[in-house]
């Protein structure tokens, strides 16, 4: 960019007008299509990632290394040395835990589980929301009121607390469970946002015509309405996502959520358990924690993305 | 690695601040406490609740004798001897000369008789002390000033062991008559505290109890023995391994509770003033508690003994022995905790063929479950429509409980039993899932009890201890409730060995016979024997118990730490 500005400067008139014409051009391109942008490339890229990890490990390599006492214990990386000397081989390629389970095994299945919360909270989550906010913002009345007290209240709870009491509780609970357990406090956002933007909607001339014309109220909000939020709707979306991870990982780094299936927050929490860091078992709490750090690049990063997508003023010019 | 260490330092130095024992550090030893004191202003011991290992019982209040595993002997503390009737139904215990409470009073026959009576006379009260003296003693009576008379309901020859002589982890506490009189001993909070040992209590919260040497103390004053070493004595709630392991490399810690192998080599890396009982590998000393699976018998389908039978085929104990301790421990090979003293008993049980093999034979287990009608479809047994599954209840205070029960769930996984751990906070598993069998199978070391004679583990599960689900057991005995025909006849052929002297020649065979219904119908599964690393910090403090120097086992939330607090010495 720096490149053409010095041009412009240096030499308007000579090459302007093809430089202009160019730049206005790739810039409609990018009007044209605001999906294809590089946020949500790389976002999208390092998500598919982690997935593409879940599937290809699934297909190459041996799970039933995620068990205990499958291998050798404390086995580091290929090319790494542990405190007791022994070097990483290519049967475990990423080292295994204090257990003997293969850190690879974990990862293949770990990462995409917690992914798998996090999308499943999430999608029932917005559900909630959509049904709740279209109903409370286009019926309005006791109906709203209702909703509303509702949710606001629910909002000020905070869910972590919540739900440490409730999988005690539970003892073991499995990865659905655990995602419907958050789903229960990811619907208060959404269900907010989309009765703002629906109360705005309402008064809008295609409303009108449709209420006019006789549409029913099922086909107003959702036939009608619904697409004019899409963009919304998927960034709301893309931020619970985060947040159902952030509390499942918190909750499996308390030592609560499933307890035989393999998470990558359950694989920190026995690290720190275990003395990993003072036995300098970096492998063991160290990978988990970055792939971890990777989702949520990646999600941060799809979630500008899509503000872009739903608000043009970001787009660079 | 630096960084997490100078955060736990800084954490440990503002907390030893903030409790004011950083100033003098070097007068001050450190010991590890693994759990929270939840009711920090209780001290009454007959209750349930941490009421003891935070320091009452290791620098306040003082057993009558000492067992020494060292040596077999009962070393004398506040009783000087004792003597008995030819039948083990009468003992005679004398009281040392001069001995004091902190506030005072005169230390005599009386509190003995009187801390006694309160066991006897109220039933509500449950520690495991107070029970098994009220199902053993008929009458206690003071003879003079010093010397006090138990009367049995049973001959018992090891009834001042087993009551008196810390042999594994507590002993009866004597209470000083002049505070407790009057009071309800089932609900009495006991505080502040008073006690016969050299330290007092200075504070206690939920996190630490802290402790200050007592210049006065008798024991001193008669001569009897020096005052001890530290000037203060901190018991300190440190969490989990990883927190206990950077204490004690940052010196914040003098002793520390159990760790793996691979955590004490690692802090050995740091600091190289750490040790522990071997100074090489294994490093850990072996404890009196063999480790067991415990399953409750009156739930089905495990009330049925071929199914017990069928989980104990399909455990690998070897397993258990390399991933859980890391090779530090090594399969149980009957009940008994492996000391050469016991060598005997096993020995008995092995040639009468009921040893429990090192290994696993799945298939063997795998028949039992058939012969008992279930299934294999897919990957697991089903009968009338049912999966085979159990939960194992396991306390979560400890990586060696929860990783040694992942082990057994995993193989228990693939032989077809759909096994699940179901971790348990440590005062839940004591206080509720163990004593009033709200379980299906779970984690433990019941059958503690026998050093150097079966009676005392074998009479843990006889049917006379054996309560409904939802009441108590008494003194954690026989939570199996384990009471089929087989369990009586086991428990007939253990009071006959309850009844014979020590030594009695016939006991071997006899072990042998009672261990046949044992095995017959498994009411708890033996695993591994149980190790301990406990690392001592000998940059303030040196004097710990050692394989070189082996005062007594490094135990120090026992009764017997009185023995380690008197030998520590300040380091150079």
């Amino acid at each position: 960019m720096t490149e053409y500005s010095t041009d412009d400067d240096v030499a308007p008139a000579e090459h302007g007008l093809t430089r202009e014409d160019r730049r206005r051009a790739r810039r409609m391109r990018r009007f044209d299509n605001p999906w294809l942008n590089p946020k949500l490339y790389w976002g999208g890229g390092l998500l598919l990632g982690i997935v593409l990890v879940g599937i290809l490990g699934r297909l190459l390599w041996d799970l039933d290394l995620v068990f205990t006492g499958s291998g050798m214990l404390k086995l580091p990386p290929v090319g790494f040395e542990n405190l007791r000397g022994q070097e990483g081989t290519f049967a475990n390629p990423l080292g295994t835990d204090g257990a003997g389970r293969d850190m690879l095994a974990l990862i293949v299945i770990g990462a995409p589980n917690s992914l798998f919360v996090g999308l499943l909270a999430s999608l029932i989550g917005m559900s909630i929301g959509i049904f709740l906010g279209f109903t409370a913002g286009y019926v309005g009345g006791r109906t709203d009121d209702i909703i509303r007290v509702l949710s606001d209240v629910m909002i000020t709870i905070p869910p972590l607390l919540i739900l440490v009491v409730f999988q005690s509780a539970f003892g073991d609970v499995s990865l659905t469970m655990m995602a419907l357990l958050i789903a229960g406090f990811v619907w208060q956002s959404p269900t907010r946002l989309i009765r703002a933007q629906v109360l705005s909607m309402k008064s809008s001339g295609y409303v009108q015509m449709a209420k006019l014309s006789g549409a029913s109220t099922f086909d107003i909000m959702f036939r009608e309405m619904l697409p004019n939020l899409i963009p919304y709707l998927f960034g709301s979306f893309i931020a619970n996502v985060t947040t159902s991870i952030v509390t499942a990982v918190g909750l499996e780094v308390l030592g609560l959520g499933p307890q035989r299936v393999p998470t990558l927050g359950r694989t920190i929490y026995e690290a720190i358990n275990a003395g990993a860091l003072i036995q300098n078992l970096w492998w063991w709490w160290g990978i988990p924690t970055l792939l971890l750090a990777a989702m949520f690049i990646g999600l941060l990063l799809i979630n500008l993305g899509l503000d872009e997508v739903s608000n043009p003023r970001l787009r660079k010019a | 690695m630096s960084s997490t260490r100078t955060l736990a330092l800084a954490s440990a130095i503002a907390l030893a601040a903030g409790a004011g024992w950083a100033q003098d550090r070097a007068d001050t030893v450190i010991f590890d406490l693994d759990r929270t004191i939840k009711d920090p202003e209780n001290f009454n011991w007959f209750t349930p609740g941490t009421k003891r290992m935070h320091g009452a019982h290791q620098a306040m209040w003082e057993p009558l004798f000492i067992l020494n595993y060292g040596t077999g002997d009962l070393d004398p503390w506040l009783a000087t001897g004792y003597e008995q009737n030819d039948d083990s139904t009468e003992f005679t215990i004398t009281l040392r000369d001069g001995v004091e409470w902190s506030d005072g009073e005169v230390f005599d026959a009386d509190d003995v008789v009187f801390s006694v009576g309160m066991a006897l006379e109220n039933e509500e009260i449950s520690s495991r002390e107070a029970s098994t003296i009220r199902a053993q003693v008929a009458s206690v009576d003071k003879v003079d000033d010093l010397t006090v008379r138990f009367t049995l309901t049973a001959p018992n020859p090891r009834f001042i062991v087993e009551n008196f002589g810390v042999r594994i982890f507590g002993s009866f506490l004597i209470m000083p008559q002049h505070i407790w009189e009057g009071e309800d001993p089932a609900t009495f909070a006991f505080y502040p505290p008073v006690g016969t040992g050299p330290y007092t209590l200075s504070s206690v919260a939920t996190n630490r109890a802290i402790w200050e040497r007592n210049d006065d103390w008798w024991g001193a004053k008669t001569g009897w023995m020096d005052l001890p070493a530290p000037a203060r004595v901190v018991f300190l709630e440190t969490g989990g391994e990883e927190s206990r392991a950077q204490l004690i490399a940052a010196n914040e810690l003098d002793a520390a509770q159990s760790v793996s192998v691979g955590t004490f080599e690692a802090i050995q890396a740091q600091n190289p003033a750490v040790t522990a009982w071997y100074p090489s590998y294994p490093f850990a000393v072996s404890d009196p508690c063999a480790r067991q699976l415990e399953i409750n018998t009156t739930v089905a389908p495990w009330d049925d003994p071929r199914m017990r039978r069928a989980v104990a085929l399909i455990i690998d104990r070897t397993q258990i022995a390399n991933v859980a301790a890391e090779g530090a421990t090594v399969p149980s090979r009957t009940m008994f905790a492996q000391f050469g003293s016991m060598e005997p008993f096993i020995a008995a049980v092995e040639e009468a063929g009921l040893g429990l093999p090192a290994r696993a034979d799945v298939e063997a287990g795998q028949a039992l479950l058939e012969e008992a009608g279930w299934t294999r479809s897919g990957d697991y047994y089903e009968k009338d429509g049912e999966t085979l599954s159990v939960d194992i209840h396991v306390n979560s205070a400890s990586t060696e409980y929860t990783r040694t029960i992942d082990v057994v769930v995993e193989q228990l996984q693939r032989a077809g039993i759909d096994a699940k751990a179901v971790p348990v906070e440590n005062g839940v598993f004591w206080g509720e899932v163990l004593p009033f069998g709200q379980y299906e199978m779970t984690y433990s070391w019941l059958s503690c009890g026998s050093v150097n004679e079966p009676w005392a583990s074998m009479g843990r599960y006889t049917v006379d201890d054996v309560v409904p689900v939802g009441e108590r057991s008494p003194g954690f005995n026989n939570t199996s409730r384990w009471d089929s025909e087989a369990a009586e006849k086991y428990t007939a052929i253990v009071k006959e060995i309850g009844d014979k002297a020590l030594n009695d020649p016939e006991v071997p065979a006899m072990v042998a016979e009672a261990y046949a219904y044992l095995d017959e119908e498994m009411p708890f599964i033996p695993l591994v024997q149980s190790f301990k690393l406990v690392p001592f910090n000998t940059t303030y403090w040196t004097g710990w118990p050692t394989d070189e120097n082996y005062y007594n086992h490094p135990f120090f939330w026992w009764n017997s730490a009185h023995q380690i607090i008197h030998n520590l010495e300040k380091a150079e």
